[in-house]
C-alpha cells in the first residue's frame, strides 16, 4: 500500500536539485574542453541548480512540520531501502545554503584555481551533490551513503587543490570522519533489525527503543556527529583542514559540511533516541562550554588567519551543539539559526582570507597590517564579516546566539553565563585578528602593491553581505520557516519512549508466555 | 550411497557439459598451439575465452530451478553452483584479457592458457563437489595448475621462489585436509556431504573429540586455500612472485571456488557443529581483517599491498559464514561478485602501468597518473574507493551486506571490529589516490597500448559503480542462487 506523499508540485523537484550538479559534472568531464568553458559551464550548473532549488523556499508550507516535497520509489528490496526524499523546516535552509555556497564557490574560485580548473569544478559539483542529498535524504541509509560519498570530492579538492601540508590534512580529514561515521553504520544497521527492517527515518522516530538501546545508538551516532560539527575533543582535523583546503573549499567545510553535524543531532539523536539525549544532556553542555570556552582561547593564540577562523567555527559549533540539547523551542531555533548565520559568515571569512591569500600568497596575521589603505573596499567588507562573527546586534549572528542564550537561560543560568563569556572571546580574537591585518600603517612593501578588490570579487560578497544584515535585522522569514518543525522537534525530543517501549517489552512477553502456554 | 553395479548403467552426463567442454578444449589448445606458427599464437587465449563464454552458455541452459546429481551424488549442478561457476568464467576471461598483453613476449603461450583452463576446470569441480573425494580432485588439479602458472616465468628467481613456496605449503595444507577427511569419514563412514553432515548430526559424545579434531584439519586446509591468517603466508610471496595477470585471476578465482567449498561443507556438513565453526571463524575472521589490513600499509610494492588486501578483504566474506544464515551467505555471494570486478580492474590497471624494464609494481610509480592518463586515473580512483567501501562504489554494498548479516546474527562485537579495520584498510587506498592525484608525475610513463585491456578497465570500473548505484538486482540474484541449498 502506497502511502499519499506529501508533495505540492506534484514534480520530484528535490531529485532534480541532487542529480543536477553531477549531470552538469559528468557533461563537464565528457564534453567541456579548456579551463574557461569549464569555468563558465559550473557556473551555469551551479546558478541553475541554484533556481531549482528557490521553489523549495517559495512554495513551502511553513504552516506544518510534515515532510514536504516527498519523493519515494523502493530501491534495493533485499533491504527495504527506499529512495525517500523530503524536506522540512530543518533540512530546507541547508539545502538553499548549499545551492547558494556553491555558485559563491565557483565564482570564486575563477582566478585564484588556475590548474586543473575542470576537475575542480566537477568536484566541486559533484560535492554539491551529496550534500543536498544528505539534507533531503529520509531513508537512512540512503542519507548515509550521501555523508560518506561526501568524502570523496572534499578528499580530492583538498588534497589537489589544497596548501603546503594538504596531504597530512586531507587523510586526516577523511579518515577522522570515516571512523566517526562507520559507527553510525553499525547504529543504523543495529536499528533496522530492531525496529522491524526498516531504515524509513519517520518509522525509527516513532519505534520505541528501551533506554539501552537508545543508550549505545546515542553513543554511535555521537561519534559520527561530534567529528562533524566538530566538537572537543575530536575537532583536531578541522583546523588541519581548514588550512591546507583551497579558498572554496574552505567556505564549503565551515558553511555546509560543520552543519552536517548539527543537522545530525537534531533529525537523529532528539526525535529518535529522545531519552538517552536527555541523558547525555550534562555530557553535551560540558563539551559544548569547553568549545565555547576553551576554543576560542585557543583562536586567540593563532598566527595563521584560517587556523583562527577556523577554531572560531568550532566555538560557534559549540553554541549550536547547546542550543540543540537545551531542548527549548527558543534554543532550538537559535542553534538553527546559528547554523544558518554561521554558515554565511564563516564562508565570507574564509572568502576574504582568500582575498588577501590570493594577493600574498600567504596566511600569516603577522605577514599583514595596514591593508586598509590599499584596500578600503575590502577592509570595509571584512569589517561587516568580522563584526557578524562576534555577533554584533543587526548581524544574523546574533539572532542565532541571543536566542540560544535566552533559551539556555530558562533552562540553567549558570550555563547560560558561562556561554555568555564566549561573546566577549569572539570579540577579542577577532577584532584582535582584524586590527593587526587591517588597520594601522601599510609598513610592508607587500601590503602596500596589494590592489583592491575587482568587481567580481565584489560581486560575490554582496549577496553575503545582504544575507548577514537581512536576516540580522528581519529573521521573521527565516524563523517562519523553522518554527513548525522545531516545535514538532522540541516536542519528540521532550516525549520519553520508555513507555512505549515498556509497552512493547511486554507485549513481547506475553506474546513468548502464550507461546510456550500452547 | 547408491549401490553400484557392474555394468553400471552409462551415468548420467548431462550436468557436466561444462566441465567437458573445458577440458576438451583445454586438450585440443595445448596440442593445436604447437601447429600454430609463432605469429598467430595469440588465437590460443580467444579460444581460452570462447571456451568459458560456451560453457557459461552450457551451463546456464543446462541448470534448472532443482538440484541434479551425476555419478551417484559426486557431482551437483544447482543454481548455486552455476552462479558460482559464472563468477569463475568471468574471473577467468578478465585474467586472459588481462594475459595479452603481459605475456606477448613469452613462450609456450598455448601451455598457458590451457593451463588457465585447467585450473578452471579444477575450480568448476570443487564448486560442483557434494563429496569430499570431488571436492579434493578438483582443489587438487586447481593448485597443480596454480602452482606451474606462478612458476611461468622461469627464468625469473623470484618467481621460481614463490612457486617453490607456495607448492611446499600448499602440499602440505593438503595433507592437512586429507588428514581432516580421513577422521571424519572414520566417525561416520562415508564421504558424502550429506551423508556426513547427517552421521554427525546423531553422533554420539563420544565421537566428538575426532569429530572436532577432523573440523578443525578439514578447516585449517580450506582456510589455506582462501588465504585467511593464520594460513596466509604464502600469499605476498606468490602474488609478487607470479605474472600480474596470474596474481589477478588467483587473488579472485580460487577465491571464489574456496569460498563456495566454505558454503556447501558448512551448510551440508557441519549444521550440527554450528556454535565450534563460527567460533574458528571469528578468530579466522577478525585476524584476517586485522593483518590483512595492518600488513598492507607497510607494503611499498602494489602486488604485496594488493596481496595483504586480498587478505583482508577474505576476513570480510567471512563474515557471512560467522552469520551462518541464508542472508549471510548471500552477502559473501555480493561481496565476491564485486570483489571480482574491483580488483580485476586494479590489478589491470597495474599492467597497464608497464614501463621499460619496470612493470608498475611499485606505489611511487603511480605518481602523477591522473595528469597523464585521467582516464585510466579515474579508474584506479573508482576501485580503490570501492575497496575502501565508500558508497556509490560496489563495495560499500559488499561490506554493508556482510556487516548486516553479521549484525543480523547477533555479532556486534565482530561487525564493530571489522567496521574499524575497513577504516584502516581506508589508510592505504587512500594513499594510492594520493599517489595518483595529488603527487608529480617522477618518471616517464610508458603505457602499454592495448585496446582490451582498456575495455576491461572501463567495464570493471562501470560494474563497480553501476553495482553501487543499483545493488538490488545482484543482492536478489544472489540469494536466489542460494535457493537450493539453504
Amino acid at each position: 500500500m502506497m502511502e499519499a506523499l506529501h508533495n505540492v508540485l506534484n514534480f520530484p523537484i528535490l531529485s532534480l536539485s541532487i542529480f543536477l550538479p553531477l549531470v552538469g559534472a559528468l557533461y563537464i568531464l565528457l564534453f567541456v574542453r579548456g579551463d574557461e568553458a569549464a569555468r563558465w559551464s559550473a557556473l551555469a550548473i551551479s546558478v541553475a541548480t541554484f533556481l531549482v532549488t528557490l521553489p523549495l523556499w517559495l512554495y513551502f508550507d511553513t504552516s506544518t512540520a510534515h515532510m514536504q516535497f516527498e519523493e519515494k520509489h523502493m530501491w534495493i528490496q533485499a533491504f527495504n531501502i527506499h529512495y525517500r526524499l523530503g524536506i522540512d523546516g530543518i533540512s530546507m535552509p541547508f539545502i538553499l545554503l548549499t545551492s547558494f555556497l556553491t555558485v559563491v564557490c565557483v565564482v570564486s574560485a575563477w582566478e585564484c584555481i588556475t590548474k586543473r580548473v575542470k576537475e575542480y569544478m566537477i568536484a566541486f559539483l559533484v560535492l554539491e551533490t551529496t550534500l543536498i542529498g544528505v539534507f533531503a535524504a529520509m531513508d537512512i541509509v540512503l542519507f548515509y551513503i550521501f555523508w560518506e560519498a561526501m568524502l570523496i570530492p572534499m578528499y580530492l579538492i583538498i588534497g589537489v587543490w589544497g596548501g603546503a601540508n594538504r596531504i597530512y590534512a586531507t587523510i586526516k580529514f577523511f579518515l577522522y570522519t570515516l571512523a566517526g561515521s562507520v559507527l553510525m553504520l553499525v547504529a543504523l544497521l543495529a536499528m533496522y533489525f530492531k525496529a522491524g527492517h526498516t531504515f524509513d527515518i519517520q518509522d525509527l522516530m516513532a519505534y520505541a527503543f528501551d533506554f539501552r538501546w537508545q543508550f549505545w545508538i546515542w553513543l554511535a551516532f555521537f561519534f559520527a556527529f561530534a567529528v562533524k560539527v566538530p566538537m572537543w575533543p575530536v575537532h583536531t582535523w578541522l583546523p588541519d583542514a581548514h588550512t591546507e583546503a583551497p579558498t572554496a573549499g574552505s567556505v564549503i567545510l565551515a558553511g555546509i559540511l560543520l552543519k552536517m553535524g548539527g543537522y545530525g543531532f537534531l533529525r537523529f539523536s532528539l526525535p529518535m533516541l529522545p531519552d538517552a539525549s536527555q541523558y547525555f544532556v550534562p555530557l553535551m553542555v560540558v563539551l559544548s562550554l569547553i568549545a565555547i570556552i576553551y576554543i576560542s582561547l585557543v583562536a586567540m593564540m593563532q598566527r595563521d588567519m584560517k587556523r583562527l577562523i577556523a577554531y572560531s567555527s568550532i566555538a560557534h559549533m559549540g553554541f549550536v551543539t547547546l542550543g540543540t540539547f537545551m531542548f527549548t523551542q527558543q534554543s532550538l531555533e537559535g542553534a538553527m539559526v546559528n547554523m544558518i548565520s554561521h554558515g554565511i559568515v564563516a564562508g565570507a571569512l574564509f572568502l576574504c582570507v582568500g582575498v588577501m591569500y590570493d594577493r600574498l600568497h600567504t596566511r600569516e596575521i603577522a605577514d599583514y597590517g595596514g591593508v586598509v589603505n590599499v584596500m578600503p573596499v575590502f577592509a570595509a567588507i571584512f569589517l561587516v564579516f568580522a563584526m557578524s562573527n562576534v555577533a554584533l546586534p543587526g548581524t544574523s549572528a546574533f539572532i542565532g546566539e541571543i536566542m540560544v542564550l535566552l533559551g539556555t537561560f530558562t533552562v540553567n543560568k549558570t550555563v547560560a553565563i558561562l556561554a555568555t563569556i564566549s561573546v566577549v572571546l569572539s570579540v577579542c580574537y577577532t577584532l584582535w585578528m582584524y586590527k593587526r591585518v587591517v588597520m594601522g600603517e601599510a609598513l610592508k612593501d607587500t601590503v602596500k602593491s596589494m590592489l583592491d578588490m575587482n568587481a567580481r570579487e565584489i560581486a560575490y560578497f554582496i549577496p553575503l553581505i545582504l544575507l548577514v544584515v537581512w536576516i540580522g535585522l528581519y529573521p521573521l522569514p527565516v524563523l517562519d520557516v523553522i518554527h513548525a518543525s522545531v516545535s514538532h522537534l522540541a516536542e519528540q525530543a521532550t516525549t520519553s519512549k520508555l513507555g512505549a517501549a515498556n509497552m512493547l517489552a511486554q507485549q513481547a512477553a506475553e506474546m513468548a508466555s502464550h507461546a510456550g502456554g500452547h | 550411497m547408491a549401490e553400484i553395479s557392474f555394468p553400471f548403467p552409462f551415468p548420467n552426463i548431462w550436468p557436466l557439459v561444462p566441465e567437458i567442454i573445458v577440458a576438451l578444449a583445454a586438450c585440443g589448445i595445448l596440442l593445436l598451439d604447437v601447429f600454430m606458427p609463432s605469429e598467430r599464437r595469440h588465437w590460443s587465449g580467444f579460444a581460452a575465452i570462447i571456451t568459458c563464454l560456451i560453457a557459461a552458455a552450457a551451463g546456464l541452459s543446462l541448470s534448472g530451478p532443482t538440484q541434479v546429481e551425476a555419478f551417484y551424488g559426486f557431482f551437483v549442478l544447482d543454481p548455486f553452483a552455476v552462479f558460482m561457476k559464472l563468477l569463475i568464467y568471468a574471473a577467468t576471461i578478465l585474467a586472459i584479457v588481462l594475459s595479452f598483453e603481459y605475456m606477448r613476449n613469452e613462450q609456450n603461450i598455448g601451455e598457458y592458457y590451457s593451463l588457465m583452463l585447467f585450473c578452471m576446470l579444477g575450480m568448476m569441480l570443487m564448486v560442483s563437489a557434494s563429496d569430499f573425494i570431488t571436492m579434493y580432485l578438483g582443489m587438487e588439479l586447481m593448485a597443480l595448475c596454480t602452482y606451474v602458472l606462478v612458476a611461468y616465468q622461469r627464468d625469473v628467481l623470484r618467481s621460481s621462489e614463490a612457486a617453490l613456496k607456495y607448492f611446499i605449503l600448499g602440499a602440505l595444507s593438503s595433507g592437512l585436509l586429507l588428514y581432516g577427511i580421513s577422521f571424519l569419514y572414520g566417525v561416520t563412514g562415508s564421504t558424502d556431504f550429506s551423508e556426513v553432515g547427517q552421521a554427525l548430526a546423531s553422533a554420539g559424545p563420544d565421537a566428538r573429540s575426532a569429530i572436532v579434531l577432523g573440523m578443525v584439519f578439514l578447516l585449517a586446509g580450506l582456510a589455506f586455500k582462501v588465504s585467511a591468517v593464520p594460513f596466509h603466508m604464502w600469499t605476498p610471496d606468490a602474488y609478487e612472485g607470479a605474472p600480474t595477470s596470474i596474481t589477478a585471476f588467483m587473488s579472485v578465482a580460487p577465491k571464489v571456488a574456496g569460498f563456495a567449498i566454505l558454503i556447501r561443507v558448512m551448510v551440508d556438513v557441519m549444521p550440527s557443529l554450528q556454535t565450534d565453526y563460527v567460533m574458528i571463524f571469528s578468530w579466522l575472521a577478525v585476524l584476517s581483517m586485522a593483518v590483512g589490513n595492518l600488513a598492507a600499509i607497510a607494503q611499498r610494492s602494489i602486488k604485496r599491498m594488493l596481496a595483504y588486501s586480498t587478505i583482508g578483504h577474505v576476513g570480510f566474506a567471512l563474515l557471512g559464514i560467522i552469520a551462518a544464515s541464508a542472508s549471510g551467505y548471500a552477502a559473501m555471494l555480493v561481496y565476491l561478485s564485486v570483489y571480482l570486478f574491483m580488483n580485476m580492474g586494479a590489478f589491470a590497471i597495474v599492467i597497464l602501468m608497464r614501463r621499460e624494464g619496470i612493470q608498475g609494481e611499485l606505489l611511487d610509480d603511480f605518481a602523477g597518473l591522473s595528469r597523464v592518463r585521467p582516464g585510466y586515473a579515474l579508474a584506479m580512483g573508482v576501485f580503490m574507493f570501492s575497496l575502501a567501501g565508500i558508497p556509490f562504489m560496489g563495495g560499500f554494498w559488499a561490506k554493508y551486506a556482510v556487516f548486516a548479516a553479521a549484525i543480523e546474527a547477533g555479532h556486534l562485537y565482530i561487525a564493530l571490529l571489522g567496521i574499524l579495520f575497513s577504516v584502516v584498510g581506508a589508510f592505504y587506498y587512500l594513499r594510492v589516490v594520493k599517489y595518483i592525484y595529488f603527487d608529480e608525475e617522477r618518471v616517464a610513463f610508458n603505457f602499454v597500448e592495448s585496446l582490451p585491456m582498456q575495455a576491461t578497465v572501463a567495464f570493471a570500473a562501470l560494474v563497480v559503480v553501476a553495482i553501487g548505484i543499483f545493488p538490488g538486482p545482484l543482492m536478489e540474484i544472489c540469494r536466489a542462487a542460494l535457493g537450493g541449498i539453504t
